[in-house]
């Protein structure tokens, strides 16, 4: 029973899923559970090294790294349900980092005498997990070899190694739901608090109210003083736990656009935090950075906040954080700058004669953005019922749009050089313009529009009536089927770009010009993988626009993906990391930033790695090649 | 330091025992961790219809290698009773004897503690077979996780669950209450099985009160005082 639940759950996730299950049900029946509450070190960095191989049933540990000879620790990764941690530690002699339990987490043990066993026998397990621990580690050690500063001597890292219990030490004010408005009030000014806590009968937070609201909600609107609290509270609250890292509090701050988080010690509550406390543990955070961001009221105030989104990748890089965090915290970002100009220029221009949604496209539509991103963006409007409103619309939307592009080249943004930009009158359109479209880009696939058509798929609405963009994608996703050939079409661009590597198995590079000997990451490992994504998501009708969500969503149904999703991941990961850092570096000297990496840069594991991603890539290529047969010239 | 040698720590082996399991103290200690099903709560004239067991290490479980056997009884099995444990008598007419299946049972415990939730009414059934067949009860030691969790409320534990209200006592609220799934068949195993995780949650908690040594351990455990431990005078036992 125990060991057949352990069988079920193994059978899911790789390496186990490739033993057959005679074998599979014998590594079973070896393992081990742990149970470890939230907190817990359960390996420590030059401790005594693991006896077994952890595999995470349940719960989330984190991975980190004290530099030797000083500095703070360092988070390297986060190992959730199916991933497995320790194999360094199992064939090495010392604990080369700590793992911490982020949450009640359950672990099977696989002993270390049974591991090496099944490593003698299967040697394709092994091969997995040390590409798995190597890709993960990889990150981290060219880190290590390209120099020490990047560990040390930074003031930013507080974000990422204070626990917001730390910095949560005033008790919350709170008041019953039987408290009247004046009263909660009082509680505040007594307590000289923001925000009050609004605690239902059994003593749980069940609303907060803060002085935004007694502003809004009270005063502004003639609400009486002496009406019940619950009236004016908003609810329910977000809390998070004291043993969180600021950082990931930050992360939920900015998802929920909350500025009061309430704190919790085992379940029962410490006190609330605020932006503030974060703003004054750190001046220069992603949360602090978005608070600029909003209280700008022209572009020409917009402009330099927009400029010091590069510190804060900088910190972000500093500390270690994954790949898809960075891109995801760059793409959360450049979101609101976006969304600010939109709304400046709408304030300035009045509102639009018909809805409209304001959509980004490509990179920016995946949130797939590095450090300077072109602008790729479209206008979706509603359809215009008399000819005097269709032309009402387009004169809208011309100086809009126009206003919006320029107001976003003030921020950095630069122009589309192909003109994919709203401003571009064929790209502001209404919602069946835009549906026409398609139809004939899907039914006559030229180079030319299935190039458009491309950049389209990774649609993502950003700003205005969301549900203009969710039809045009419907629309999208029920046209699809009924044409093949279009997807052969795509199948058959995709598998044109190999990533380059030779004969020999070395990569090729670029062989003259003014990027001699280097590698163009963005078109030969980027976009291979963004285009498998995306054509497997439209086999599928998959609505999700980026890499990662695309996959994630595609594993359960795919059947290339289910084999490959891990692989394609870690490889997506390795390479935007290589890029990011690259570029990193290229801002820091002062360099144009572009997207070439010369491989003399790179250590021999990071060439190996990347070898290795170039060849799921041409794996996959070549699944996909199997099945357009048909299609491919 | 290159990357390899990172990797593959080639450095002087440093003897670090660290610890670094939460329950490093109790850690060596073996357990084994039982549950019985019966035909009914007298042990004078009710029999053990199975018996499920896993071992423990500390607080590391042992997934494979459990001990699950049906008993064939020498009364015949009546509708009440398989309404509670729902074993057929067609399938345990097969089954061995308790006789066999109790010896198996002795050496599958060795000198390990025996665990489990409530254990006295189970001992009190093993121990009659045992006195039966071998002369004397078991001689393990014992320790009952009902006796754990009354220790610990006592004490105001600041877990939540030590301070909550009751739910009840029994196995399976317990459980929901920490967390551990209780879907599925029930057999002796499988009870025996979430015992086990709910003995392996009140490890670190019991270590945090300081309880380290495996003496202490079986002094709080002790099937005893499960009504003393939870029903302690202050009367906190509001259920």
């Amino acid at each position: 029973m125990m060991v057949d639940e352990a069988i079920r759950f193994l059978s899911n996730i790789p390496p186990f899923q490739f033993l057959d299950d005679p074998l599979l049900r014998q590594v079973c029946g070896s393992l081990a559970m742990e149970y470890y509450p939230k907190g817990t070190v359960i390996l420590q960095q030059d401790g005594a090294v693991s006896d077994a191989l952890r595999i995470v049933k349940k719960g989330v540990v984190k991975i980190s790294l004290k530099p030797k000879g000083g500095g703070d620790e360092v988070v390297i990764d986060y190992r959730e349900p199916g991933e497995t941690f320790g194999l360094v530690s199992l064939m090495g002699k010392r604990q080369k980092t700590t793992i911490f339990a982020v949450q009640d987490t359950i672990c099977y043990l696989l002993p270390k005498d049974r591991f090496n066993e099944l490593l003698g026998t299967n040697p394709a397990i092994m091969e997995y997990l040390l590409q798995f621990h190597l890709t993960k580690y990889a990150d981290m050690t060219s880190r290590e070899i390209q120099g020490k500063s990047l560990f040390l001597g930074s003031s930013d890292h507080v974000l990422f190694t204070t626990q917001v219990g730390e910095i949560c030490s005033r008790s919350a004010a709170t008041v019953d739901l039987s408290a009247t408005i004046r009263e909660a009030a009082q509680r505040m000014v007594e307590e000289k608090q923001s925000a009050v806590i609004v605690l239902d009968a059994n003593g749980m937070p069940a609303g907060i109210v803060t002085d935004t609201d007694l502003r809004k909600k009270v005063v502004a609107r003639g609400h009486s003083v002496d009406a019940l609290v619950g009236s004016v509270m908003s609810g329910p609250v977000v809390t998070v736990d004291d043993k969180d890292h600021c950082f990931e509090v930050i992360l939920k701050m900015l998802q929920y656009n909350f500025h009061h988080v309430a704190v919790t010690r085992e379940g029962v509550l410490m006190g609330v935090i605020t932006n503030h406390d974060f703003m004054l543990l750190q001046g220069r955070s992603p949360l602090a950075f978005s608070e600029d961001i909003e209280h700008q009221k022209t572009i020409e105030a917009l402009a330099p906040v927009s400029g010091k989104i590069l510190n804060i990748i900088g910190v972000l890089l500093r500390e270690g954080a994954r790949a898809a965090n960075i891109i995801r915290i760059i793409s959360e970002l450049n979101d609101r700058i976006v969304r600010k100009v939109l709304e400046i220029v709408e304030a300035e221009m009045g509102p639009p004669p018909v809805p409209y949604c304001w959509v980004a496209l490509g990179s920016e539509g995946r949130k797939e953005q590095t450090f300077r991103t072109d602008q790729d963006n479209a206008i979706i409007h509603a359809d215009c019922e008399t000819p005097d409103q269709e032309q009402k619309a387009r004169a809208y939307f011309g100086v809009f749009a126009a206003s919006v592009r320029d107001g976003l080249i003030l921020c950095g943004f630069e122009a589309c050089p192909a003109n994919y930009m709203a401003s571009n009158p064929e790209w502001c359109q209404s919602l069946s313009t835009w549906k026409r479209y398609f139809s004939s880009w899907v039914s006559e696939p030229t180079p030319e529009a299935v190039l458009k058509s491309l950049i389209f798929f990774d649609l993502r609405p950003l700003y205005g009536d969301e549900s203009l963009a969710r039809e045009l994608r419907d629309h999208l996703v029920q046209e699809i089927p009924d044409h093949a050939t279009f997807l052969g079409f795509l199948a058959n661009m995709l598998v044109q770009n190999r990533p380059p590597i030779g004969f020999f198995g070395s990569v090729v590079v670029e062989r003259g010009g003014e990027h001699k000997d280097e590698l163009n990451l963005k078109i030969k490992g980027i976009a291979p993988l963004v285009d498998i994504a995306r054509l497997f998501a439209l086999e599928k009708g998959v609505r999700h626009s980026s890499t990662n969500e695309r996959l994630q969503a595609l594993r359960p149904t795919h059947t290339i993906v289910s084999e490959y999703a891990d692989e394609l991941e870690y490889a997506f990961e390795f390479i935007t990391i290589l890029r990011i850092h690259n570029q990193y570096r290229q801002l820091e000297s002062g360099k144009p930033i572009d997207n070439f990496i010369n491989l003399d840069t790179l250590s021999n594991l990071e060439k190996q790695t990347l070898k290795n991603a170039f060849r799921v890539i041409i794996k996959v290529q070549e699944l996909v090649m199997e099945r357009y047969k048909a299609f491919i010239i | 330091m290159g990357f390899l040698d990172w990797f593959f720590g080639r450095e002087v082996d440093q003897a670090a025992e660290a610890s670094a399991s939460p329950v490093a103290i109790v850690s060596k200690a073996r357990f084994v961790v039982v549950d019985t099903e019966l035909t009914g709560l007298d042990p004078r004239k009710d029999d053990i219809v199975s018996i499920g067991a896993l071992r423990m290490t500390g607080g590391r479980l042992e997934i494979g290698g459990a001990f699950h056997e049906l008993v064939r009884p020498t009364a015949v099995l009546d509708g009440k009773s398989i309404v509670i444990h729902g074993i057929m008598p067609s399938q345990v007419a097969e089954k061995p004897l308790i006789d066999s299946v109790l010896s198996a049972f002795v050496g599958y415990c060795g000198n390990d503690v025996i665990v489990g939730h409530c254990l006295s009414i189970d001992l009190s059934f093993l121990n009659r077979e045992s006195r039966r067949l071998f002369g004397a009860p078991l001689r393990n030691p014992v320790i009952d996780t009902l006796s754990l969790y009354g220790w610990l409320r006592n004490r105001q534990v600041s877990h939540p669950i030590f301070s909550s209200p009751l739910n009840g006592l029994r196995l399976y609220d317990m459980a929901k209450s920490f967390d551990i799934p209780c879907e599925g068949a029930h057999d002796a195993l499988a009870d025996a099985f979430i015992t086990a995780q709910l003995f392996q949650r009140f490890m670190p908690i019991l270590v945090d009160q300081g309880i380290h040594e495996l003496d202490d351990l079986l002094r709080i455990g002790n099937p005893g005082m499960q009504g003393e431990n939870i029903f302690a005078p202050g009367g906190r036992a509001n259920f």
